[in-house]
């Protein structure tokens, strides 16, 4: 072999078309660790590692045999003892010299191996990060399909909502029409006069009240308003309603007896179920104008006022806890005499803005105001009271000028 | 060799092959044109009898092109890429189907029908016998002949009773190596697989390129090769086989061969002269030669 061959800074091999050793110079002699004569007349496998011989069957000799030499192959010798190097071939069965043997020349790369393993790792790791991030819009995608048909579902519901909101509207409105329709009419004759005003603070209201002419002397009215409001409320002043209008209207009248047997009844309704316990604030008048005279029990109600013709106010306070708190709770009437005409003024406590210290003197000081008039200038100042006060509650007030 | 194609509608006519074709071509259906593209499929020769050759792992049928023309004179010769490899529509590979070699047996089998063959002559090297042998076992009557070249129905060592021939280690230091050699060209090939269809030349400098093969293509075939075991399946074959055995064949050695010979029914074995794996590319007259004699044994 030449001396510049075989002393080349490149290993160099010969080998016939089925890898069988020709010649080997020095330089991959000494590469591998043998001595020359070890390696001369051996098949190639000798010096390859076992992925190599794979390779080197598959790719290195087939492509040889068809297009006549191979560039920049990867594989990995074996040495001696059993050492690797990885090393870059280049192989040509062309320009042929001596014979149709294969010439190989192999330089090692370990540098650029460790390059290129680095290489590949980032690869991998790049395609795996891809990979990630497809993952990630697919789940996206998934998820902003699931958000999309949320939204729709939302928007169903909403429309759904919204004619039920419309149907309970209706409901509501037809049940307020019920509840207003079952408020007595003012009585309006030589002995007697009033005014009523009546508002829900929502649909329906927690008030209720009752006016009746039991004879031709004897009136009897009763105010009352049912913790909270809205429905619920509404509902109990309601079967309230039904029995008061019994009550007051039976033989043997009491104040006593309609106040026990509203509270009763109140106990009665809820004895089994205590988260629906409501109770009630009531006041309830017995007046007779011929005795001049007003029986009356106020049950933990804003006080009534009187107002007599002099300008003598009297207050009509509460003298019983609400109906239907306690049980066994003993009504006892209070009597109010009256020598002359006056004004008195019920309400509950969605008047109560107004308060009682504000309500004392503007009686006195509308006392010569006719009944509308003074109805129209309280509700003026209640309007104007309730801007700041927006916390609203059901409002009810009677207006009653015994002559 | 006649390019299928507008050039294969004039040879079938010629050869009264199958009015099918000239019924779809006269009415226009692209579809029935699909599996020749997906497949690269190559048709040629004067006889009536079909032979298919099926390249080897990692090559294309580009492989076969010493042996191949010898047939011509005698018998219709069908030669195809897989899906993948070669001139194949890279497109219609799906890891899915191919992550294991029965998707490649299908292909096999629905080429055969589509090209309205029965009792054909299948030659396939390396795992491309596997293929063939896969491919007679889900449609037996297509086959009339298997003739495998350096088949293998397991590449593991199952020791003792079973010596394929290599460790698992050695088969991930393979695929290692074959990740390592495509750095340098998979940037240029995934261009290509990616359909570039605005760039034309991409399609033209693939065919200029030898034994191309897709790598991600490459790394999952080579895992469904030789991580594959196929003993099985062996006595199942039922058409007659004909195993060509290299001499010094590293990959599928002798041993593997006699195992394959003695395990299906009708089957008969020949050790040839030519050694390593590729005796179809480096002895190609002793290879085509005994093709011709199982041909004449069956």
């Amino acid at each position: 072999m030449d001396e510049l061959l075989d002393r080349a800074p490149c290993g160099f091999l010969s080998m016939t078309e089925d890898g069988t050793i020709t010649l080997v110079n020095q330089t991959l002699v000494e590469l591998l660790d043998y001595k020359r004569e070890n390696l001369v007349g051996e098949h190639i496998n000798l010096i390859l590692t076992s992925p190599s011989c794979l390779f080197v069957q598959l790719y290195l000799l087939p492509l040889i045999a068809l297009e006549g030499h191979v560039e920049e192959l990867y594989i990995t010798l074996k040495t001696k003892n059993g050492g690797e190097i990885p090393i870059l071939i280049n192989a040509s069965k062309k320009n042929v010299i001596e014979n149709n043997n294969i010439k190989c020349i192999l330089i090692p790369i370990r540098q650029r191996n460790k390059y290129e393993n680095e290489l590949l790792i980032a690869k991998k790791d790049a395609e795996a990060a891809l990979k990630a991030k497809h993952d990630a819009i697919e789940e996206l995608r998934v998820t902003l399909e699931t958000l999309e048909s949320q939204t729709e579902e939302l928007l169903r519901l909403n429309e759904q909502n919204q004619q039920f909101k419309i149907e309970t509207k209706r409901e509501l409105e037809l049940a307020r029409k019920i509840q207003q329709t079952s408020l007595t009419s003012p009585i309006q004759n030589k002995d007697i006069e009033m005014e009523t005003f009546y508002k829900a603070s929502k649909d329906l209201s927690g008030d209720i009240y009752g006016i009746y002419q039991l004879d031709s002397t004897r009136f009897g009215i009763i105010l009352l308003d049912v913790m909270g409001h809205g429905i619920s409320s509404a509902l109990i002043t309601m079967s309230l309603h039904a029995l008061f209008h019994r009550l007051i209207r039976e033989d043997g009248l009491t104040v006593e007896k309609v106040m026990k047997g509203l509270d009763n009844h109140l106990h009665e309704l809820f004895q089994n179920n205590e988260e629906a316990r409501h109770y009630c604030t009531a006041i309830f008048l017995l007046v007779d104008t011929d005795k001049q005279q007003i029986d009356y029990i106020n049950a933990g109600h804003p006080s009534a006022l009187w107002q007599d013709a002099n300008g003598t106010q009297f207050e009509l306070h509460s003298t019983t806890p609400p109906l239907g708190l306690f049980k066994n709770v003993r009504f006892e009437s209070q009597t109010l005499l009256y020598k002359n005409s006056g004004r008195l003024l019920l309400y509950t406590d969605g008047v109560d803005p107004l308060g009682t210290e504000y309500l004392h003197p503007f009686l006195m000081e509308n006392a010569s105001l006719s009944l509308p008039a003074f109805k129209k200038k309280m509700l003026q100042t209640l309007s104007n009271c309730q801007i700041d006060n927006s916390k609203s509650d059901d409002q009810c007030f009677i207006i009653i000028d015994i002559k | 060799m006649y390019v299928i194609g507008i050039t294969l509608w004039y040879n079938l006519l010629k050869n009264k092959i199958n009015k099918y074709y000239i019924d779809a071509k006269i009415k226009g259906d692209d579809s029935m044109l699909d599996f020749i593209k997906k497949n690269n499929v190559k048709m040629s020769g004067e006889g009536e009898q079909a032979i298919i050759f099926a390249a080897g792992f990692g090559c294309d049928q580009t492989m076969w092109r010493y042996v191949a023309p010898q047939f011509e004179k005698e018998y219709r010769v069908i030669l195809f890429d897989y899906v993948g490899a070669g001139k194949s529509d890279y497109s219609a590979y799906q890891s899915e189907k191919y992550k294991t070699l029965e998707g490649y047996a299908q292909d096999v089998v629905e080429m055969c029908k589509e090209l309205r063959l029965k009792e054909v002559i299948y030659v396939g090297h390396s795992v491309g016998a596997t293929i063939g042998m896969l491919a007679s076992l889900q449609e037996p009557a297509l086959f009339k002949q298997l003739i495998m070249l350096g088949p293998s129905p397991c590449y593991i060592n199952d020791l003792p009773s079973y010596k394929g021939g290599f460790e698992r280690e050695d088969l991930d230091g393979l695929f290692e190596m074959m990740e390592l050699n495509y750095i340098g060209w998979a940037n240029y090939l995934s261009k290509v697989v990616m359909k570039n269809l605005e760039r034309p030349e991409l399609a033209a400098e693939l065919e200029g390129s030898f034994c191309s093969t897709d790598p991600l293509c490459a790394k999952e075939f080579a895992r469904a090769t030789f991580l594959s075991d196929y003993r099985h399946v062996l006595q199942q074959v039922t058409v007659s086989t004909c195993i060509l055995q290299c001499k010094d064949d590293s990959i599928a050695p002798k041993e593997v061969g006699i195992y394959m010979n003695e395990h299906i029914k009708e089957s008969a074995i020949f050790f040839m002269e030519a050694t390593g794996h590729c005796p179809h590319v480096s002895q190609p007259e002793e290879t085509t030669q005994l093709i011709f004699s199982c041909l004449a044994n069956i």
